[in-house]
């Protein structure tokens, strides 16, 4: 269940990413809404996942999904650069979060 | 040294407050401080972002947390030290750091402005 949470987390730091980025872009409620919501949801999953995950790991990966997942949102919805640096960069990522839910 | 690289420095210590509250506080004066911490950090990485690019702020910053964390959690909490552990933490870290550098179209339009 910690796993899912931390996962869960990582994507509602995703959601208050797009409504940073909706902020800066529309600014009406509906953005403050996601931005809010978002970092919220975001914090209380991440809180409820490290009280039984090792904190560093936790934090490492929920930083990971949230960079990842926006750079990901970002090159599907936004016209972001695909360069092909920025793929591995998220692969690399993926992979490590993998590694640690494994070896854990 | 600039003053938003002593903001920064400040923040990441703030960061890692947050992140050890929220694995190891107990009671509502503990939970008060975490969440100040929380909002004192991102007040303090907001100010820095002001004068610095963003990517190299969040950059620097997130690799500070994630080793001020790593850390702290071996050193004052007695996890156990596993190497392959810090290796793929340190794989994570560099992806996000290396996003983060790289960086979108935003990373562009910061170029422009």
């Amino acid at each position: 269940m910690e796993w899912v949470s931390l996962f869960v987390a990582g994507l509602f730091e995703v959601v208050g990413v797009v409504g940073m980025n909706r902020i800066k872009r529309d600014n009406d409620v509906k953005a403050y809404l996601l931005f809010g919501i978002g970092i919220v949801f975001s914090f209380l999953c991440l809180s409820f996942a490290m009280r039984s995950l090792p904190m560093g790991t936790a934090y490492a990966i929920w930083t990971g999904i949230g960079t990842a997942g926006g750079a990901l949102v970002g090159m599907l919805f936004f016209g972001e650069s695909h360069d092909w640096r920025r793929i591995l960069c998220i692969g690399m990522v993926l992979v490590a979060a993998v590694g640690l839910k494994l070896i854990s | 040294m600039n003053r938003s690289w002593i903001y920064i420095l400040i923040g990441v210590l703030f960061e890692a407050a947050w992140v050890i509250g929220f694995k190891h506080a107990a009671d509502p004066l503990a939970w008060l401080a975490t969440v100040a911490s929380l909002v004192i950090s991102f007040y303090l990485i907001i100010i820095a972002s002001a004068k610095l690019p963003v990517g190299t702020v969040y950059a620097v910053y997130t690799g500070l947390g994630t080793a001020g964390t790593v850390l702290a959690e071996m050193l004052l909490f007695a996890e156990p030290v596993q190497p392959a552990k810090l290796l793929l933490i340190a794989m994570l870290l560099a992806g996000v750091i290396g996003l983060k550098l790289i960086g979108g179209s935003s990373a562009a339009k910061e170029a422009e402005h």
